[in-house]
């Protein structure tokens, strides 16, 4: 697999030269390979939304080299010619709705592309087949965006980040605020994106149980330092390292933890519910059957 | 059982929007602890907002603590309630914490002295005290939804409403604050009216309403409300985690009595079909 994202020995200081400078990144150096789906987690303030804000230039190292695919974003580096790599990774930042602001739903689509030089047309099409991924009905396209649900603007500002057709797409915690079934729809949606479309998906979050049910790779993030990378089953492994890097287990992971606690054993940490259900009936048998 | 607020058979429409309550009804009981449970769009926050007269409703009545929410008593209705929303960065107006906090009161025209009194112990009732010269825009979202609570807590209210207060919260950070919630609602005696699509906040709960598309379809304890998966799925509502385990379970077999067991229940329950084996 080729390498889509690569930091090498990336430091980041806000306020430099200031009584308040404080380096948000320290040293920190990860590769992130094409086409996979990796989630970052940290606690609040470990500099989750730093690290992302550097693969779209959005911020620039202050010591060390940031790669994204065949571009390299070094301090020096000027905001000239930043675009090419801008329309390359796409970024979803937290409540994008708010950024709304166009009369119509697909007005406000196609200004990505337009602001990108498209033609009216190149960008009505863009737009069309990016509400197409995102599951918004074509009836939408005339509405203004202002009179959709939560979870339906916030797939238009995602359709309106898709219409540039990004080969990375950054998403920072994109379905805070949503309920149960807009988290659920935005989330297989992102699933949809990396099984099909094959885009290189970065989901930035809080929730354990999404890292586990979508992710392949993880990295984990403490005081502006990376401090381990691996699948899920690797990093959620220590339940006591989990807990000093002040996350959470997943919930099936937590049941688990209760039963081990009152003594029931179990071979391995159950990740999801499936994992734990397959190991109840294993040490339980199907006695239960005729528990009725 | 005293009801600290009655909605009496109201009716409320947005601009150019079908009706969304139609007759609708609902008692708040003083002391209790009620969440508000149903998908985005389903008329949560709008019945929060017709509570604190923050808009006005078509036809019907509602009474907080006596009074009937109108132009006449809406100063005083809105000192008995106060409200956390969703995303504090919309609520804050002071330049430090400190001053934050001090805002609601400087409205009420305390005076200076008594001011910094409640002010201080009203940061020390959310353990904020050593950041009260800080700038809030550079708090972490937990922080953040402590400094609201003590701008509450400051003006002593009868009724807390959390919007949606702790969905852009990280696990622990909503625990810290439900749990900091749950004190001082206990010290204060408050009543507590959490808006919440999170199953495991409403589990907290001593009573639970479903409200879907302005409509109460139920009205009941935890307990109760878990039992009915069924539901819960058709308004869009995760169920708790147990009774998601109990289906897997039961897709693989083993068949559990109810459909809903709490944490403790259900490890007894496993603990059980071990020792059969």
């Amino acid at each position: 697999m080729d390498k889509a994202v690569n930091f090498e020995k990336v430091t980041h200081t806000y306020q430099v030269d200031t009584p308040f400078s404080q380096n948000a990144l320290e040293n920190v150096s990860f590769t992130i390979q094409s086409g996979s789906f990796t989630a970052i987690i940290g606690h609040t303030g470990s500099g989750k939304s730093t690290l992302v804000q550097h693969i779209n230039a959005l911020l620039k190292p202050t010591d060390g080299t940031v790669s994204v695919f065949d571009r390299i974003i070094t301090p020096k580096t000027t905001n000239k010619n930043l675009k090419q790599l801008r329309k390359k990774v796409g970024m979803v930042f937290q409540f994008p709705e708010k950024q709304l602001f166009e009369e119509t739903v697909i007005k406000d689509i196609m200004f990505g592309p337009l602001n990108y030089g498209a033609t009216e047309e190149e960008a009505r099409k863009s737009a069309v087949n990016a509400m197409k991924l995102v599951g918004l009905s074509a009836n939408f396209s005339d509405s203004s965006p202002f009179d959709l649900s939560g979870g339906q603007m916030r797939r238009v500002a995602i359709a309106g980040v898709l219409a540039m057709n990004p080969e990375i797409l950054i998403l920072d915690e994109p379905t805070a605020g949503l309920d149960p079934r807009g988290h659920k729809e935005i989330m297989d949606l992102a699933r949809h994106l990396h099984d099909h479309n094959h885009m290189t998906i970065i989901l930035v979050t809080h929730q354990m149980d999404d890292v586990v049910d979508y992710a392949s790779n993880v990295v984990v993030m403490d005081q502006g330092k990376i401090v381990k990378v691996g699948p899920p089953k690797e990093i959620f492994s220590d339940p006591k390292w989990v807990y000093k890097m002040q996350l959470d287990l997943p919930s099936s992971a937590l049941f688990a933890q209760k039963m081990i606690d009152t003594g029931i054993k179990l071979k391995t940490l159950p990740l999801t519910i499936d994992e734990l259900a397959d190991q109840i009936v294993q040490i339980a048998g199907k006695e239960g059957k005729k528990d009725e | 059982m005293k009801n600290i607020i009655q909605v009496k058979n109201i009716s409320f429409h947005y601009p150019d929007k079908p009706l969304l309550f139609d007759n609708l009804t609902l008692d708040v009981h003083e002391g209790e602890w009620l969440a508000i449970i149903g998908q985005n769009g389903s008329g949560k926050s709008t019945l929060a907002r017709l509570i604190d007269g923050l808009i006005v409703l078509d036809k019907g009545q509602i009474i907080v603590d006596g009074l009937t929410v109108n132009d006449q008593n809406i100063f005083d209705i809105r000192n008995k309630i106060g409200i956390v929303f969703q995303n504090p960065e919309d609520q804050f107006v002071g330049a430090t914490v400190e001053d934050d906090v001090a805002f609601g009161l400087e409205n009420r025209q305390v005076e200076r002295e008594k001011m910094h009194e409640i002010v201080k112990k009203s940061l020390m009732d959310v353990s904020m005290l050593d950041f009260r010269n800080r700038i809030p825009a550079n708090l972490s979202g937990g922080q953040k939804q402590r400094v609201a609570i003590a701008g509450i807590v400051a003006l002593s209210p009868k009724i807390i409403i959390l919007d949606e207060a702790t969905s852009m919260l990280d696990p622990r950070g909503r625990n810290e604050i439900l749990d900091l919630v749950y004190q001082i609602k206990k010290d204060n005696q408050l009543t507590v009216i959490s808006i919440t699509h999170d199953i495991d906040e409403a589990a907290n709960a001593d009573r639970v309403v479903i409200l879907n598309e302005g409509r109460i379809i139920d009205e009941e304890t935890p307990e109760n409300i878990f039992q009915n998966t069924g539901q819960l799925q058709s308004v869009g509502l995760d169920s708790p985690y147990t009774s998601q385990l109990l289906a897997a379970l039961k897709h693989r077999g083993i068949k559990p009595q109810r459909s809903y067991l709490n944490d403790e229940e259900l490890i007894a329950w496993i603990k059980q079909l071990i020792s059969k084996k």
